[in-house]
């Protein structure tokens, strides 16, 4: 069965980006367009990896971020952010709240596959 | 018998009629008028979608790999085949529809150029050329509204457009600085840190916003701007010349030294030359002691503070004698500075200070208090 990922990005042309490129790796994604979204999405489909822009509508990626590490039925979902280049605060705080990983943009989709399968390694093996 | 109204009334009651009238008019023509930028803005945003997924799709779709020996331009054949489907589509628009269509689709690959790095921005560049973006952005270059140059500018860099080059150089000389800062921020995405020979080669009269943006560019390169700056000392600018030295002075690489000293003794403008002594200070490197020392005497004011103030930065007791003998033949804020100077000369300079201190002139009494105070008076005699 393929693993699930959901993208959270309000920018459109990323979230096209990401989904296709996610969908041609063998993913089952489903992308959302604010944080609000992505949150309801997580708790529908429960997915094994959560991509995160730091800067959305109705709740940023922090928001979302904080409330999945919260939740018991969530908290070991890993979390890639996607966040802006050198906003070096941002990806601290992100780590703090507890994100596997990020990726800055500008990024090169094939590294994002890279990590994105990392990710999904590494947590398959804590779960053993 | 009908009632006769008078005929003020008549004229009020129509004049009452035609302001409703108009008044529901406007509102009309605002009502329609919204409505119609919001289908406009609606249809835009529809087609920002399409164009979004048709590029995710173009952007990474696997391309049958190369032979070894295969030429450059197979790869560009590979890019046309991906591409000419929305050309043709285009293509095929009327006048206006393209217009509105292509507007959308610059847009869609600005936010890609913006966000995207690896292989696919490579093909973004290529996609820009082919669909006659940058030659539309190159000739906007052109354009007499400061604002389009600033905007195309800046677009030619997002996009990577090499051709953009000789634009760009001679977009440092226009008459507004926005647009001069976005020919700064282009020529380093396009050229990297070469770009800053270009920059201080061509560039003239610096503002103090160009001076910002320089500043936050040369302070990511650090040490490998240095050979740059080094060589815009020699320039015939003197904002430019000024800039390199504080620049040297923020970075501190101790190579400027020597360059420094060359400025500091032989450029034709005196400020420039107390730049130089200032950064100098700076820098604190005993090399530049002898040659201060000579400058604390020149007859330029200036000049004369500044290479004292270095003095007291680099503080090594040589400079004490030919500061104490200057100390009593100068007045207002250079005697200050010459005080502060000899209080940074170490042991030596304190003591001497500290005699001062007990000596009969009340002024240089007063003054010597003031330095030791604020040096944080330890004594260092008895």
């Amino acid at each position: 069965m393929p693993q699930t990922i959901v993208v959270a990005e309000d920018q459109h042309h990323i979230r096209s980006l990401l989904e296709y490129k996610l969908r041609n790796s063998g993913y089952t994604v489903f992308g959302v367009g604010d944080g609000a979204a992505a949150l309801q999405k997580v708790m529908e489909v429960k997915p094994d990896l959560v991509l995160l822009d730091v800067m959305m509508p109705l709740m940023t990626g922090f928001e979302v971020l904080a409330a999945l590490k919260q939740n018991e039925e969530t908290r070991m979902i890993p979390v890639l952010l996607v966040t802006a280049q050198s906003k070096e605060d941002e990806i601290l705080k992100g780590l703090d709240l507890g994100a596997e990983d990020y990726i800055t943009k500008p990024f090169s989709p094939n590294e994002l596959a890279a990590r994105v399968k990392t990710i999904l390694l590494r947590s398959a093996k804590a779960r053993e | 018998m009908g009632t006769a109204y008078p005929i003020e009334f008549l004229i009020i009651m129509g004049f009452a009629a035609v302001a409703t009238l108009m008044v529901l008019m406007i509102s009309l023509a605002l009502i329609i008028h919204k409505a119609i930028e919001f289908q406009k803005s609606w249809r835009q945003e529809r087609l920002y979608g399409i164009y979004s997924s048709a590029f995710a799709q173009i952007l990474l779709q696997e391309l049958p790999s190369l032979p070894p020996n295969a030429k450059t331009s197979a790869v560009f054949i590979q890019y046309d085949s991906l591409i000419s489907p929305i050309k043709q589509r285009l293509v095929a628009m009327t006048r206006g529809r393209r217009k509105v269509h292509k507007e959308v689709l610059r847009r869609v690959m600005i936010d890609f150029a913006q966000d995207l790095s690896g292989e696919p921005s490579e093909r973004l560049v290529y996609f820009f050329y082919v669909l006659g973006f940058v030659e539309e952005q190159l000739r906007l270059m052109k354009s007499r509204h400061w604002w389009i140059r600033a905007h195309a500018a800046r677009e030619i860099g997002l996009v990577r457009a090499r051709k953009g080059i000789a634009s760009l150089t001679a977009a440092l000389e226009d008459e507004h600085p926005d647009v001069r800062n976005q020919a700064i921020q282009s020529l380093i995405v396009l050229v990297g840190v070469d770009a800053l020979d270009i920059i201080f080669g061509v560039s003239r009269n610096l503002s103090q916003w160009t001076e910002i943006e320089l500043t936050v560019i040369i302070m990511n390169f650090r040490e490998e701007a240095v050979p740059y700056l080094i060589t815009a000392l020699d320039s015939y600018d003197d904002s430019i010349a000024s800039f390199a030295i504080e620049m040297l002075a923020e970075i501190g690489f101790i190579q400027a030294v020597d360059p420094l000293l060359r400025v500091l003794q032989t450029h034709p403008n005196t400020s420039v030359r107390a730049s130089a002594a200032e950064a100098l200070g700076r820098l604190g490197d005993g090399r530049a002691e002898q040659a201060l020392l000579t400058f604390a005497f020149n007859p330029h004011k200036g000049l004369r503070v500044r290479s004292i103030e270095a003095l007291g930065r680099i503080g090594t007791p040589a400079a004490l004698p030919l500061l104490q003998k200057r100390l009593a033949k100068s007045e207002g804020e250079e005697q200050t500075t010459i005080a502060r100077a000899i209080g940074k000369c170490g042991h030596e300079g304190r003591l001497f200070l500290e005699q001062c201190e007990q000596s009969g002139d009340s002024l240089v009494s007063a003054l010597a208090s003031q330095v030791l105070e604020e040096l944080g008076s330890e004594t260092v005699s008895g």
